[in-house]
């Protein structure tokens, strides 16, 4: 499902319906996803639509939350000094664009995922998290490739102590999505104290995949800090 | 030298329909109300890039315009006695008048300066949900002296900022998330554990009730007429109205639809036997 495609499509996959109907410059793009169908007119003469994961935290309503909390099912515990990587699964919520050599527009976002959202920290200077749980796995795991995406995890344990984590939070301006048939990001964790962890993003383009667009990015936002301290707590 | 030294008498020769004041006094007035202004300028723009982003619009124009005119009235205080004028009189008239201005101007100083503490404490945001004393809504508007207020119903309300500084403030959305709480009555001969249950799996199903803080349910009470749950629901600050006003109604349905009765309030009377009694 995910790729490049000319102003007229038609697929269907696990039970997602996307086409874009018509010609010259009128278009009807429709979606059905999870009984949710949605319908849009698009005026355009030229330009290719674009159907890529994208930073999970935009439904149900955009704006939510900034952040994603992965919930480990089962803790991981790090000897100090020690670097392991593990995988981790996240949301996949799908991107349609309709991309020119100009600009970038935003069509759609949708999930077969079912979104749940949770507060990480306090309520005063806390942040509000989209929900995962995920297993852990030593190798990538297999995947239900529209509904969830692989995350490495590089983490290392800079603290002195042995520390215990069972969950991860991740900012959603910091991630780098990648896709070929499934989504794909590559995270780092580094333990500074038994509570608090450092998250950050390798941008660094894998092997036949292809960088997914990037919302902020399409929105104009400029990325500053490129890692997020995750202060209140790894458990 | 001697071209120089002519220069020098001509300047510091007091000219008597200049008031008695020199071609050198009248050059240093007017180059002190020049570099006063040059100065001003420069304090302007450097006040108006380094508080862009801290200072919403028209109160930075308003803080612009302080600094600004008060360079150029220090400059007129230092230029003034160069062409004659004496300050000592000028400050007893200003003086006088800065008695007369200051008590009439007592409460616009008083706006002027809760309006800066408000800048500076930041207890509201422009686009927050709050209430101040009677008025609650979302603030349009941080000015130097008053902040306005879009009400719930779309009423315009303007407050003086010495009112929002004396009064306490509840900002709906400081904080990122906040809690809310539902009260039902469900009927002695239902199982509240099954009710709970009902309630846990349809909350569940919300993604915007935060899945931490969990939500809890539990038996509060054994009311007169029916045993009392109490629901306490954690959602994003932004969006718990609607989280609310959606879930009481879903909560009853599905209750209703399990079999579980939400009783009217009721009492059991016991008539006197008449061959008893």
């Amino acid at each position: 499902m995910f790729g490049k495609y000319d102003l007229s499509l038609h697929l269907e996959e696990e039970g997602i319906k996307i086409e874009v109907e018509g010609k010259g410059k009128k278009r009807i793009y429709r979606r059905i996803c999870n009984g949710e169908e949605v319908e849009k007119h698009i005026y355009a003469k030229e330009g290719n639509i674009v159907i890529c994961p994208v930073e999970p935290v935009n439904l149900p309503k955009e704006g939510t939350a900034e952040h994603l909390l992965v919930k480990l099912i089962k803790p991981i515990i790090i000897e100090p000094d020690v670097e392991s990587t593990f995988y981790v699964t996240f949301p996949v919520e799908i991107g349609v664009f309709l991309v020119d050599k100009r600009d970038v527009e935003r069509i759609d976002i949708f999930t077969l995922t079912k979104p749940k959202y949770a507060l990480y920290g306090p309520p005063e200077s806390g942040v509000i998290c989209r929900w995962w749980e995920s297993d852990v796995y030593g190798e990538v795991p297999e995947i239900k490739r529209l509904f969830e995406g692989v995350l490495r995890v590089d983490a290392k344990n800079s603290y002195r102590e042995w520390v215990e984590i069972s969950k991860i939070v991740f900012r959603a301006l910091d991630m780098k999505v990648f896709y070929n048939d499934h989504a794909y990001m590559h995270a780092r964790l580094n333990i500074l104290k038994k509570t608090v962890g450092e998250t950050s993003f390798n941008e660094r383009k894998p092997k036949n995949m292809q960088p997914s667009i990037d919302i902020y990015e399409a929105k104009g936002i400029k990325k500053l800090e490129k890692k997020f301290v995750a202060e209140w707590g790894l458990k | 030298m001697n071209i120089i030294a002519t220069i020098g008498e001509i300047l510091s020769q007091k000219i008597e329909y200049l008031g008695g004041r020199s071609i050198a006094d009248i050059i240093i007035f007017f180059v002190i109300i020049f570099v006063s202004f040059i100065i001003a300028k420069i304090v302007r723009v450097n006040v108006r890039r380094s508080f862009k982003e801290k200072i919403p619009g028209t109160t930075l124009i308003a803080v612009e315009k302080i600094f600004y005119y008060g360079i150029i009235f220090i400059g007129l205080v230092i230029a003034l006695p160069y062409i004659g004028v004496k300050l000592s009189g000028l400050l007893v008239a200003g003086g006088i008048l800065g008695i007369v201005i200051g008590f009439a101007s007592q409460t616009v100083v008083s706006n002027f300066i809760s309006g800066l503490f408000l800048l500076i404490e930041k207890p509201i945001k422009i686009g927050d949900g709050i209430s101040i004393g009677d008025v609650s809504g979302v603030v349009k508007d941080i000015r130097i002296l008053s902040t306005t207020i879009r009400t719930w119903d779309g009423i315009y309300v303007r407050v003086p900022n010495e009112k929002v500084f004396n009064s306490s403030i509840q900002n709906f959305v400081a904080h990122a998330a906040r809690r809310f709480e539902y009260k039902i009555g469900i009927a002695y001969k239902d199982d509240a554990d099954k009710a709970i249950k009902i309630i846990e799996n349809l909350l569940e199903e919300h993604p915007l009730i935060l899945k931490e803080p969990a939500p809890q349910i539990f038996v509060e009470e054994l009311g007169e007429s029916s045993v009392n749950l109490t629901i306490k629901i954690w959602a994003p600050s932004a969006h718990w109205y609607s989280v609310k006003t959606e879930m009481l109604w879903k909560i009853k349905v599905a209750l209703e639809k399990e079999g579980i009765e939400i009783p009217f309030p009721q009492r059991v009377i016991w008539m006197a036997d008449k061959k008893a009694s």
